[in-house]
């Protein structure tokens, strides 16, 4: 056990990695129980796909992946607000749109250099054990200024998800607090993005949170809960292909192993609780 | 109150030419078919959707600024009733604007919300999840919010739609209650029965207004029909009774 699950991490790369991992797992569940309340699951699909032309710019012109990952985050989400403003243009037609056009643009721009199959390998599926330290750090500085928006303007938001109406006729504003989630959603993503790859994202998101939500009755309890199940299977799925790689000579993608190891989880609470349910209503 | 009040939503007209005024401690139920504009209507009142023409005060100010002071009371089944969340916190986001951001709700919050539980006979119900409760007493789970909100002007949008008799007859006293205290109500509703018991004066509307006034001369069985067109029965003796379709 301690073998697996510990002894891996004495190398700085992997114990970056199992930081990055935690970290993303928590801002994703913060995130993702107002995502999956406000059923905005769409707009994390869209994003994870929109920033990725931002990223391979960034990367061919050596700037700042992060930068790069912003620019097209803000972009997505004003051009989306623009684009729907019309109503002739339903919003998933504009997501649909821009996610093929956005991910096109990031393919046609990474296909310009040189050793392009490598680039777009890690750029679609992440390089969470090359993650460095300053990323690291920028994780940790997303995921602190999120958390806290989220924890302080938590009843708010509850409410704004829960009845839209009443909360206009206590005379919130919101247009303001639907922004607010957009970007802690555009900031959840840019985070996770290089870490994770743009195709993993949104697992990140949903499933902790989903799996959550299937065995506690709060909104609160199901983003601490999530939280919890993302940190602790992200460590162990992470230990998990390092051990298949390093002593049985299986590779596992690190980030891949992680994201299918939340959705296995989520498999066997969802089974679970059916049962249970099962069980009770033979029982009555 | 309302002042030729008229909104619309591109080309369509949703609501035209709503004159008439609720007292401090009055009531007046919002009648006509479904597409009528009652909801349309009731949205104006809080500013939520924008007028075309005409003006509406409320509370002696804008509609906007009245904000806070107005309670709105949906018909329960338009929320989810698997959000995660039981019945005295959907109680105490009547007290948020109170309490205000980012502080959490106090001790006196908590008695004020267990409070208007109670006064709806919810009490014993506070911690159960909101969509394990029926129909009836989510309904009054929302009335318990508004009381709590201690607002000054209450809007329900049908709030008798698919309720119990017990609810009924429970929101009909709350009601009286709310307006022996000088809180006016405003509310939609196809029951015409509860409308009378509830209600001083009536709103009858077709996307238009077909009368606003006492409620006893306004909902005549030809002006109903005016309003409800084939939706609108009247029988030999004069009782009238209008399609909920």
């Amino acid at each position: 056990m301690f073998r697996v699950f510990v002894e891996p991490y004495q190398s700085g790369f992997m114990l970056r990695a199992l930081v990055e991992v935690v970290l993303l797992g928590v801002l994703g569940a913060a995130v993702g129980v107002h995502v999956l309340l406000r059923k905005l699951t769409f707009l994390t699909d869209a994003l994870q796909h929109t920033v990725f032309p931002g990223i391979a710019i960034a990367f061919a012109l050596q700037a700042s992946v992060l930068l790069g990952a912003l620019v097209a985050a803000a972009i997505t989400v004003v051009m989306l607000v623009v684009l729907t403003r019309d109503e002739r243009v339903h919003a998933d037609a504009a997501l649909a749109v821009m996610t093929v056009g956005f991910f096109a643009l990031g393919v046609a721009v990474v296909s310009h250099r040189s050793g392009y199959a490598s680039d777009l390998n890690q750029l679609l599926f992440g390089r969470i054990l090359g993650v460095d330290a300053r990323e690291v750090v920028e994780t940790a500085v997303i995921a602190a200024g999120v958390i806290t928006a989220l924890v302080v303007l938590h009843k708010e938001l509850v409410l704004m998800a829960f009845d839209r109406v009443h909360a206009t006729a206590l005379g919130y504003s919101l247009s303001a607090f639907d922004l607010l989630l957009d970007a802690a959603v555009a900031l959840t993503v840019v985070a996770a993005v290089r870490a994770v790859g743009s195709v993993l994202v949104v697992a990140f998101v949903i499933t902790p949170v989903a799996t959550a939500r299937l065995v506690t009755g709060s909104v609160a309890g199901a983003a601490i809960v999530g939280a919890a199940i993302a940190a602790v299977v992200g460590w162990i799925a992470l230990s998990v292909s390092y051990e298949a790689a390093v002593n049985h000579d299986v590779r596992l993608a690190p980030g891949a192993t992680v994201v299918v190891a939340f959705v296995a989880v989520f498999a066997v609470v969802a089974g679970a609780v059916a049962w249970r349910e099962r069980q009770r209503s033979v029982a009555a | 109150m309302l002042d030729d009040a008229s909104a619309s939503f591109g080309a369509t007209t949703a609501l035209a030419g709503i004159t008439g005024t609720v007292p401090r401690g009055g009531s007046v139920a919002l009648i006509g078919p479904n597409g009528a504009g009652k909801t349309t209507l009731i949205r104006a009142i809080i500013g939520a959707v924008p007028l075309a023409r005409g003006r509406i005060d409320v509370l002696g100010t804008t509609p906007k600024r009245a904000r806070g002071r107005v309670a709105y009371v949906p018909q329960a089944d338009t929320l989810d009733a698997q959000f995660p969340i039981d019945a005295l916190g959907v109680v105490l986001m009547g007290r948020y604007r109170r309490i205000g951001c980012l502080r959490r709700p106090g001790t006196g919050d908590r008695a004020a919300a267990r409070d208007a539980l109670d006064r709806v006979g919810l009490a014993d119900r506070a911690g159960v999840r909101f969509g394990g409760l029926s129909g009836g007493q989510r309904q009054r789970v929302l009335l318990a919010r508004a009381i709590a909100q201690e607002a000054e002007l209450l809007l329900l949008d049908e709030p008798f739609n698919g309720v119990d008799s017990r609810t009924t007859d429970l929101v009909v006293d709350v009601l009286a209650q709310l307006r022996a205290t000088g809180v006016a109500v405003v509310m939609s509703t196809h029951d015409l029965a509860v409308a009378h018991l509830t209600c001083d004066d009536a709103c009858l509307l077709n996307t238009h207004q077909v009368a606003f006034g006492p409620i006893r001369d306004t909902l005549t069985p030809a002006r109903l029909q005016s309003a409800y067109g084939h939706g609108a029965v009247v029988l030999a003796d004069g009782a009238t009774f209008v399609s909920t379709r």
